[in-house]
């Protein structure tokens, strides 16, 4: 550690001394590195490794699972597949529940819109002094608010148009 | 002038170093701090609403929806304090709202990006439009979660979406020399029935392994090397604690998606050749209205820039801009500097087109 480094008080660094040569070696190395990997020889190296891992691996894989579904049987538990096939089940509930949430949010919420109309039509017709006057307002917000509970109840998965 | 070191003091120093190296290998950052709401949940996905810090009034109406990988956790957006692009929007008065795909089990292995864009994304879609109010809504796709939103974008062109943010967007794979994973997923090479009947989803380790290893000499050497210079610097140790964090924090992806990445996109590039079929449909880029601001990465070595310039040709958008970026895939978003160079576009593009 050099006398500047020491009364700056930074602390000691075993590397300092080879830093710039770390350094470049590093930058040499990885440029060399990014043209290695991106090459066929690399991608059939890997794919070999793998292909030979997943091969060998593979009967000790379906060893396992045969017993493991056999001890499962005889305890009376479901299998891993079994589960996993409730738990799709259950998605499929969710995704229902969630159309309808939305759909009833779209009714409440339309009628509280007609019923929001409905009071300013009253009020309307309060203040001009005849109720009839307010008649034909009445039709158009409630089918305002219809018109809306029906895009609200539209599934997701369907385009609207 | 100061008194130099002595050795018991250098000794102490070195001491407090390693306490620091050992800190941030072994423990996880306080990360996703920006609070937020739990608005809806279908399976695994949760979509969170970020509590408005700008009043009502002077908030931006179109809500902001940011849609990032299925393989990897979304905290990426709202990485720490002081460097996070939620905290930064919420700052910049827009809505936003996060969708986290959630971890895949192995009853999710057969979920495609058809169940991903058009089921659980128009749902997420649908409880913003309910929460916020607004009809309109800005998407952000991040990466795979670009294609989420690019196949959302096309096929439900009238479903409200009025500005489309694709970052780092890997869309177009006819560059085949120029993808190193185009390569290593080769048929050739590459057997995907026999990964996916090993292991149900493609496990995170390995897509990790994979990302890491297109610069390996960075990402398991360099990396810590200047970790170790800088360990007296707190500002840098946290960062890389946080970064080191979100990197280290795998999640598989569901075996289906995973087949559809390489099968149709890697190996047939199906998605600009307009053959893709998602949902029982051709997924036609023509189709996609919505303005549009593609985000590039000089430096990308994941999503080289030849992935992302095609889509421009391809939507008929009237409005659409193709920004580049020095830096690379994370860095853009989630490095030190982009504070002062994306963040900063993103918000100037979207508020002009938010109003």
């Amino acid at each position: 550690m050099s006398e500047d480094a020491n009364a700056s008080g930074k602390s000691y660094d075993p590397f300092e001394p080879f830093r710039e040569v770390r350094d470049a070696y590093l930058n040499t190395l990885s440029k060399a590195m990014i043209d290695a990997v991106n090459t066929e020889g690399y991608a059939e190296a890997t794919g070999a490794m793998l292909d030979g891992y997943l091969t060998a691996t593979k009967p000790f894989r379906e060893a396992l699972e045969k017993n493991m579904l056999q001890a499962l049987q005889q305890l009376s538990l479901p299998s891993r597949q079994e589960v996993a096939a409730l738990a799709e089940r259950f998605t499929n509930m969710e995704m229902r529940l969630d159309d309808m949430d939305a759909k009833l949010d779209g009714i409440v919420k339309s009628l509280a819109d007609e019923k929001k109309a409905r009071s300013e039509a009253a009020s309307r017709a309060g203040a001009a002094g005849s109720p009839v006057e307010a008649a034909p307002d009445q039709p158009k917000a409630a089918s305002a608010a219809a018109g809306r509970a029906r895009r609200a109840a539209t599934p997701p998965d369907k385009p609207r148009r | 002038m100061a008194e130099a070191a002595t050795l018991p003091d250098q000794m102490a120093a070195c001491e407090e170093r390693l306490r620091t190296l050992t800190r941030v290998m072994t423990t996880k950052a306080d990360i996703a701090q920006t609070p937020k709401d739990l608005v809806w949940t279908l399976n695994k996905a949760k979509l969170y609403r970020y509590k408005p810090v700008v009043d009502a009034r002077q908030r931006h109406p179109v809500p902001l929806l940011l849609v990032f990988a299925v393989m990897n956790r979304p905290y990426i957006l709202d990485l720490r304090p002081g460097n996070s692009f939620v905290e930064f929007m919420v700052g910049r008065g827009y809505d936003v709202y996060l969708l986290d795909w959630g971890c895949p089990g192995i009853e999710d292995k057969n979920l495609k990006f058809d169940d991903y864009a058009l089921e659980y994304l128009p749902r997420a879609i649908r409880k913003i439009k309910a929460v916020s109010g607004s009809e309109e809504f800005s998407m952000l796709g991040w990466c795979i979660g670009a294609i989420l939103s690019t196949i959302y974008a096309a096929m439900r062109p009238d479903n409200g979406l009025r500005n489309l943010l694709l970052l780092t967007a890997p869309l177009d794979f006819s560059n085949q020399q120029g993808l190193t994973f185009a390569k290593w997923v080769d048929e050739k090479y590459f057997d995907i029935d026999k990964v996916l009947d090993a292991f149900g989803n493609m496990p995170g380790e390995m897509i990790d392994y994979g990302a890491r290893a297109l610069k390996p000499v960075d990402n398991y050497v360099t990396s810590y090397c200047k970790l170790w210079d800088n360990l007296d610097d707190p500002r840098v140790v946290e960062s890389w604690h946080a970064m080191n964090t979100w990197v280290t924090d795998n999640i598989p992806m569901a075996g289906a998606t995973y087949r559809q990445l390489i099968v149709d996109l890697y190996r047939h590039n199906l998605l600009i050749k307009g053959e893709w079929v998602i949902g029982g449909e051709v997924l036609d880029l023509r189709r996609l209205r919505a303005n549009l601001l593609t985000v590039i990465a000089q430096g990308d070595h994941i999503t080289p820039p030849c992935q992302s310039e095609a889509i421009l040709t391809k939507v008929s958008s009237s409005d659409k801009e193709l920004y580049r970026i020095p830096g690379g895939h994370i860095g853009i978003m989630a490095g030190s500097s982009a504070y002062k160079t994306t963040w900063p576009h993103i918000d100037k593009w979207l508020s002009a087109r938010s109003g």
